[in-house]
């Protein structure tokens, strides 16, 4: 299951480098000469059938080398290394904001199904997934940062401990989180309703249980399946996300880093970046795949 | 299709107040890209040196951009931007992941094993990254993006098709046209394709506002429509350096993009809840 897809998605990122054209002629630039761009093509082994090249790149790869950047005189996995933890600090922290908001809300709205916020609730979350969130970010920039004062509108001010880490955090994080919140509210709320009209949910209001402990206990547990399926698909979209909210608020992160290294061509970079991308995303959903069965014992992994 | 004009699915969609405005919406983007030589004041590519950035008034009712462009122009011919590249990513993932999914559904098989595979290898990696990265190794461009982003997004079509697909196939009608001696083409065409319409309506619609943000986003970054065209993911990359005193360049553009998405998921919404009530509810 996890093998062939990792090898899917290793080809994939290494036919990224030959789509964008001859990679020697991409590190010297046009003007060199046939016996120049022969002799670096032997040494890099890009003389060499097309299944030979993709097995020494991974054997490399594998190995943690993720080649040299073009354009900056350091070493890929470095570069890569010191972008990662301010992108994982903005998807953590939209996705625990998503979680935070989004399961009580949509808890609510399925206690009062079709009633104003139940209707209005769906308006707005139908309002958001409409929602360009690069302008998102611009608009929240405008007002908070600029008409109100309130926030500084870009960069990372520091660890998110300090409070000028969290201040400058506020906007991106929100940037990236209010559209999944509102999808995420939607869907508890009809995962909620699936689950509370079930007989033993009856059985347990009419045993007296608290309504409290029905509806967390009983009806949770149980409405909680589809919406951490959901969780793990909604991933990559997050990462997808984190690329223009870090552009937009100039947030020194591995999203801002691969639109730099595409526009620069240093497709090493980007290569690097889709594949740590790729990697995180399959290893959140292995993280589902054992929630789940947390979530519900009868689920097991051989 | 016959479904789709019954007089019983039309009552319903127009007792929905949300869909109904959503079409509305959807029918004004779509008038304003037709008629945009007609109803637009300015030439969207004429500057105006003497009214560079001037905020909106009554002579530029959106305001002007930094070449002194006329916004209300450029937004309104920007429609058509939105709309042929939107059907344009639509229309290349219909066919490309189509086709695969009815392909998996009726072979069966190490055939089917191969296609899903190739699914999941896909949706490992985030649309939007593999787009950009794709676009840009391509040298960017409105074409070269439609491609990407539909290279990159055809897994959903290709699950819609072969669920469909594969649960069709076992009913008693077409049991009964292989009986009578119907070729498996035919079957396919005549008898299992027409049926997989309306999942395929209410997913068209919903994909929509889904391939017009991410065009728009990639345009946004840079690969997509590239100056002096007005699309409007570059009409807000164009404002956003401009923000501490000219908000409209970015303002506007965004709202355009907002109306549009929102009426058309809107309508999907609406569609949904007509043409396939057993479809899961995404939202």
């Amino acid at each position: 299951m996890l093998v062939p897809t990792l090898i899917g998605v290793t080809a994939i990122v290494f036919s990224l480098m030959h789509v964008s054209g001859d990679p020697i002629r991409l590190l010297f630039g046009p003007n060199v000469s046939e016996e120049k761009v022969l002799e670096k093509r032997a040494e890099l082994g890009l003389d060499k059938p097309i299944h030979v090249q993709y097995w020494n790149w991974l054997t490399r790869v594998v190995q943690g080398d993720l080649g040299l950047s073009i354009h900056v005189q350091d070493r890929v996995a470095t570069l890569i290394l010191a972008r990662i933890g301010p992108t994982l600090e903005l998807t953590i922290l939209a996705l625990i904001l998503t979680v935070v908001i989004a399961i009580p809300i949509g808890i609510i709205s399925a206690m009062r199904p079709y009633t104003i916020v139940d209707n209005v609730s769906r308006f707005v979350a139908l309002f958001w997934v409409s929602m360009p969130y690069f302008w998102l970010g611009i608009m929240l920039m405008m007002v908070f940062g600029l008409r109100l004062r309130l926030l500084p509108i870009s960069g990372r001010g520091g660890p998110l401990w300090t409070v000028d880490g969290l201040r400058s955090a506020l906007l991106p994080v929100l940037t990236l989180g209010l559209p999944p919140i509102a999808l995420f509210t939607r869907l508890t709320r009809s995962a909620m309703l699936e689950v509370i009209n079930e007989e033993y949910i009856r059985t347990a209001r009419s045993k007296g249980v608290h309504e409290v402990i029905v509806v967390v206990r009983h009806a949770l547990r149980n409405a909680l399946i589809p919406v951490v399926t959901l969780l793990g698909l909604r991933l990559p979209w997050l990462f997808g996300g984190a690329v223009i909210t870090e552009t937009v608020f100039a947030w020194p992160g591995m999203g801002r880093l691969l639109v730099n290294a595409v526009m620069e061509r240093d497709y090493p970079v980007v290569q690097g970046i889709v594949l740590v991308i790729a990697l995180l995303t399959v290893l959140a959903n292995l993280v589902v795949d054992f929630a789940y069965t947390l979530i519900d014992p009868r689920i097991r992994y051989g | 299709m016959k479904q789709f004009f019954s007089s019983r699915a039309v009552r319903r969609f127009t007792r929905n107040r949300l869909a109904l405005v959503g079409l509305f919406f959807v029918a004004a983007v779509g008038l304003t890209a037709l008629l945009a030589d007609v109803i637009a004041p300015y030439n969207p590519l004429a500057m105006d040196f003497d009214a560079l950035l001037s905020p909106p008034s009554a002579t530029h009712p959106m305001g002007t951009d930094v070449l002194g462009r006329d916004l209300l122009s450029r937004v309104l011919y920007g429609s058509r931007y939105a709309l042929l590249i939107g059907m344009g990513v639509v229309v290349l993932q219909m066919v490309l992941g189509g086709i695969l999914g009815l392909v998996a559904g009726f072979a069966g098989g190490v055939v089917d094993g191969l296609i899903m595979r190739a699914v999941d290898i896909v949706w490992s990696i985030p649309g939007l990254v593999l787009a950009l990265a794709l676009a840009g190794a391509l040298g960017g461009g409105i074409g070269v993006m439609i491609i990407a982003i539909a290279v990159t997004g055809w897994g959903q079509f290709t699950r819609l098709l072969r669920g469909q697909v594969l649960s069709l196939r076992e009913l008693d009608y077409v049991t009964a046209a292989y009986a009578l001696g119907a070729s498996r083409t035919r079957i396919l065409f005549r008898h299992v394709l027409p049926n997989t319409l309306g999942p395929v309506v209410v997913y068209t619609t919903l994909e929509m506002p889904a391939a017009i943000l991410s065009s728009a986003a990639l345009s946004f970054l840079g690969v997509g429509a590239q100056p002096p065209i007005p699309e409007w993911g570059a009409l807000i990359a164009d404002g956003r350096g401009l923000i501490s005193f000219a908000w409209w360049v970015s303002t506007f553009p965004g709202l355009a993009i907002m109306i549009t998405a929102l009426g058309f998921n809107f309508v999907g919404d609406g569609l949904r809840d007509v043409l396939d009530p057993r479809f899961e509810r995404r939202i």
